[in-house]
């Protein structure tokens, strides 16, 4: 409940101060979700479609539509397509302004107008729970010992999952294979299986395997410890695990935001009218109880804010896809 | 001139190739070589495509191979004048469907191309044949729009109507 | 037996009138979108998925397995009557089914493929009920090496004997994996072959493919000799359905064989498209001697059938006891499960026993619903036949482009249906042999997938394919699946030839 808090009083410190609500959607809103079924951002936005039909937060019904091709592309050239269409929303992660930086791609950050973001995941190192690797350093020493020796399991390729490793390695002079599996979920069990040695899935990715044993998270790369939870393994709960900065990784925070866009060339007062209404759904109890089930931080964004935070995730980005090669010219 | 059954099968095992070709060129660009990580992203899709490429080759050989032997298969006429006529009739339809359907979206198409055919080809009376047209439009509406919201393709009818 | 008696607990947990509504109400809608090629259980499991919100946990899961078992059958019923496969994983049922209906015996082949189908689902789920911790604990041993050996026996196992010219299945072969490299690259996250063409970005749909081959292609062969359906039943006879049914007992090697590899697909990745593709392979290699295979012989239907349940139904397990979805549907049943707030994992089985064995005692009796209901259906979809082709026809024409197009929401696929078509009609004049490209289609990007980790893994070294026991005997039983019915039948053509020489 902390963490929800938390994401109140920031929510309150953005606040929108538009005129009286100009724009309504004339037709059924299409939310168009860069992942296939099943994914984080479709359970993301299903929930938000689940929380605007029950509190009835728009007048017009809702269609979902599942446009995961290319690691979420095809979402945000479909955005491309249909400029100005103030009736469709686009849910995304970071990838909206990460891709193009990765992969030849007909769109760019030009194509896409922010509207909000509502919750941040976080990424943990995790190692299989019988593995002699008790703490980060232990983890980066050994693959000091033997460079390429230490393997990292992760989603997809040059993603969110490998930034971070390449990000790791390159804090700490190290390196680590890495191996691209297709979802957070066969990558949690190759760790279990003792496939790999280690990786950084986000918490509810793991946290089956935790309960068992058969994982445990050694950091969490965040500036402050997560919000107090139950005990899940052990004795140990989420709020328990220390930053990864205060245990020899110099990376102070990384997480990957949950947020929502409308197509360039969208009406201000559409783009208000939206970001009032995902406000709405963030202080709901339902949201809370999304938040604290997928174990994310929840925290409203919108507006100046919002731009900021991309500018700046962005830039950090861009530096570590610049010193690894992946840039696309 | 007839079309034998070896005609089409050059044609086909030609244009296969090119297909080969056209993957494994198109792979050229991505590396295919084996890096110290594996094969680099272009090297199935190469090496699949040259793979193509031989396998249609022989497939026309085989073909030519079969003529020279006298085989009576290849000398068969691919598709009677009669059995021609009918799969246009059939195939011209339908790809005015498609083409009308990516203009005017899939109700317009598909009422259309169902009176076109029931129409023409059945021979029912053409009040009938849009008729059924009609009602199968409404339905495929309420199935997939209504029931199961899935969206279907729309043009500027439905957009006129206010249909979304 | 510890299991029995939570199982018990389970059988109360469901059987109570609000489950078994929720359990009809499931399977025909799942009827419904299997049928619609386009509509699959994905689809329909997503929609239901916001109506389940308001229900509790043990509710919601069965009404979504219930429509996922009501998609399976439905997606058979076309491939027979058709040959447009529902869903992918019924693309095998129209090898033998289709043939079979076509030659006026649709009631016949509907009923063998319900019925082994729902034997199979049952073998599925008695092994899940038995064998549920230590499936788990198995599952956990595949890496990307033993990942890329399940995939590799599924080929080998398929292709081993066709009876196709060689040259020509390696040109569909060939084709098919070409077509499945098209796209993002999971491993090394490059797009490839898309040409700069936005529509190629997700790569060339496997059910795209399907729905022109076998849909557009069959209804252009059944044109070229009239407008009307080949072989259409002269009459329907619920008795016909009792015969059938008596007749199953002769295919007991061929159901126990394809249960077997059902289970085994399910559990380890391979997934229920892979395992009736394997089955039908098996199939057509070990059944004694009889009508050709895709003629419309009734081990080609009960084969594919009951792997496909029985891989189905065991695919549940990784999904609740893992996290790891070995199918579509499963994925979103997954994100259904988050969201009630249950974890998939190794401990949903310790936590949360109701709603585990709710689940598994419901499948018991939601399989038998779904027999019954389909096969009252069975009259109905036969009768379909009757309508006139220049009616009907055009409504299947529109019902596949219109499916293909909800695949992606994308009217490029239209063309490539249209082409897909004319390519199914050329091939099957010619006599290309179709089922290896839609094979390769299916599995080939993800053999390509595994293969490159094992090889990230091991530094280049294709000694990974047998660095232990589990990932070498996988990679022998498959070479010898290869190589074995190869080398027999060479011999036999040494011998025969040897015979005809002394004979001369």
């Amino acid at each position: 409940m902390k963490a929800f808090a938390i994401g109140m009083t920031l929510a309150a410190s953005v606040a929108l101060t538009g005129p009286a609500m100009a724009f309504e959607p004339t037709r059924p809103v299409e939310f168009v979700v860069a992942s296939g079924p099943g994914g984080g951002t479709d359970n993301f936005a299903r929930t938000i479609q689940s929380i605007i039909t029950k509190h009835k937060l728009m007048d017009q019904s809702m269609v979902v539509l599942n446009k995961g091709g290319g690691s979420g592309a095809e979402a945000f050239l479909y955005a491309r397509k249909n400029e100005g269409d103030p009736n469709k929303l686009y849910f995304g992660t970071n990838n909206a302004y990460l891709l193009p930086h990765v992969a030849k791609l007909a769109y760019s950050m030009e194509d896409l107008r922010p509207v909000s973001a509502l919750a941040f995941d976080e990424f943990l190192i995790w190692v299989k729970g019988d593995s002699e690797y008790t703490t980060p350093a232990a983890l980066i020493d050994a693959a000091k010992a033997t460079p390429n020796g230490v393997a990292f399991a992760g989603s997809q390729s040059k993603d969110t999952d490998e930034t971070l490793v390449a990000l790791i390695e390159q804090t700490t002079g190290t390196k680590f294979k890495y191996l691209p599996f297709n979802g957070g979920g066969e990558v949690g069990v190759q760790l279990a299986g003792g496939h790999v040695a280690a990786n950084v899935n986000n918490p509810n990715e793991n946290i089956g395997q935790w309960q068992a044993g058969a994982v445990k998270p050694l950091c969490v790369f965040s500036d402050k410890p997560m919000a107090k939870s139950d005990p899940v393994h052990d004795g140990k709960g989420w709020g328990d695990i220390p930053t990864c900065s205060s245990a020899g990784i110099n990376i102070p925070s990384y997480k990957m935001p949950r947020t929502v866009w409308t197509a360039a060339g969208t009406p201000d007062e559409a783009v208000t009218y939206y970001s009032e209404v995902l406000k709405k759904v963030s202080e709901t109890p339902e949201w809370a109880e999304y938040i604290r089930k997928t174990s994310q931080t929840g925290e409203y964004m919108a507006g100046q804010a919002l731009q900021d935070f991309i500018v700046s995730s962005e830039k950090n980005a861009v530096g570590v896809f610049e010193a690894e090669g992946w840039l696309v010219k | 001139m007839r079309i034998k059954r070896l005609h089409v099968e050059i044609a086909t095992a030609l244009t296969l190739a090119a297909v080969g070709a056209l993957g494994s060129t198109g792979a050229l660009e991505l590396g295919v070589s084996w890096s110290e990580s594996g094969p680099m992203p272009g090297y199935f899709p190469f090496y699949v495509g040259i793979i193509l490429i031989i396998a249609a080759t022989a497939s026309m050989a085989q073909a030519l191979f079969r003529m020279r032997m006298g085989s009576a298969e290849m000398r068969e006429t691919f598709l009677e004048p009669e059995q021609t006529r009918r799969v246009l009739s059939f195939l011209l339809p339908m790809v005015v469907f498609v083409i009308i359907t990516t203009f005017l979206g899939t109700y317009v198409g598909t009422t259309l191309y169902l009176f076109y055919v029931a129409w023409r080809n059945g021979g029912y009376k053409p009040l009938i044949a849009l008729l059924v047209g009609i009602a199968f439009s409404i339905a495929l509406y309420f199935v997939f729009e209504k029931a199961f919201q899935v969206p279907l393709h729309k043009g500027p009818i439905e957009e006129m109507l206010g249909i979304y | 037996m510890e299991n029995f008696e939570l199982l018990l607990g389970g059988f109360g947990t469901a059987l109570t009138p609000m489950h078994i509504m929720v359990m009809i109400v499931g399977v025909l809608l799942g009827l419904i979108v299997g049928v619609l090629p386009g509509l699959g259980a994905p689809n329909g499991v997503s929609l239901l998925i916001p109506l389940t919100f308001t229900m509790d946990p043990v509710s919601a899961i069965i009404l979504l397995a219930s429509m996922y078992w009501g998609a399976l059958f439905g997606g058979s019923t076309t491939s027979i009557l058709f040959n447009i496969p529902g869903e992918p994983s019924s693309v095998a049922t129209t090898f033998d089914g289709y043939p079979m209906a076509r030659s006026g015996q649709s009631t016949r082949a509907l009923t063998l493929a319900f019925m082994s189908a729902g034997l199979g689902a049952f073998v599925g789920i008695v092994v899940i009920t038995v064998l549920s911790s230590w499936a788990a604990r198995f599952a956990l041993r595949f890496g990307a090496a033993e990942y890329f050996a399940v995939y590799f026996l599924a080929f080998c196992a398929f292709i081993g004997m066709g009876s196709a010219s060689p040259i020509k299945t390696a040109v569909s072969l060939s084709l098919g994996l070409l077509l499945s490299t098209v796209g993002m690259d999971t491993v090394t996250g490059s797009l490839r072959l898309t040409f700069g063409i936005e529509a190629l970005l997700s790569g060339v749909s496997f059910l795209v493919v399907v729905i022109g081959l076998f849909g557009i292609g069959e209804l252009l062969a059944t044109v070229q000799d009239g407008l009307k359906f080949r072989g259409v039943a002269s009459r329907i006879d619920p008795r016909d359905v009792f015969k059938t049914m008596l007749e199953l007992p002769r295919y007991a090697t061929t159901l126990l064989r394809s249960s077997a590899v059902g289970v085994w697909m399910g559990i380890t990745p391979g997934g229920p498209t892979a395992a009736s593709f394997m089955s039908y392979g098996l199939a057509r290699q070990w059944s004694k001697p009889g009508e050709k295979f895709g003629t419309g012989r009734p081990e080609g239907i009960v084969a594919p059938e009951t792997a496909d349940h029985s891989a189905g139904t065991c695919a549940m397990l990784p999904m609740l006891a893992l996290g790891v979805p070995s199918s579509a549907t499963a994925a979103v049943m997954m994100g259904g499960l988050m969201i009630w707030g249950l974890t998939p994992g190794p401990m949903l089985f310790s936590t949360q026993p109701d709603f585990v064995w709710g689940l598994i005692a419901s499948m018991y009796i939601a399989n038998i619903v779904a027999v019954v209901l389909v096969l009252a259906t069975v009259p109905f979809f036969a009768a379909l036949l009757r309508i006139p082709f220049t009616i009907i026809g055009p409504m299947i024409v529109a019902i596949c482009f219109v499916g293909a197009y909800t695949v992606a929401n994308s009217t490029s696929d239209l063309w490539l249906v249209l082409i897909f078509g004319v390519v199914g009609f050329v091939f099957n004049k010619l006599e290309f042999p179709l089922a290896p490209l839609v094979l390769a289609m299916v599995l080939g990007g993800k053999a390509e997938s595994s293969f490159h980790q094992s090889m990230i893994a091991s530094d280049g070294s294709l000694g990974i394919f047998f660095s232990n026991y589990l990932v070498g005997t996988i990679m022998v039983l498959a070479l010898g699946l290869l190589i074995i019915p190869q080398s027999l039948k060479f011999i036999q053509y040494l011998k025969s030839h040897k015979n005809a020489d002394s004979a001369a």
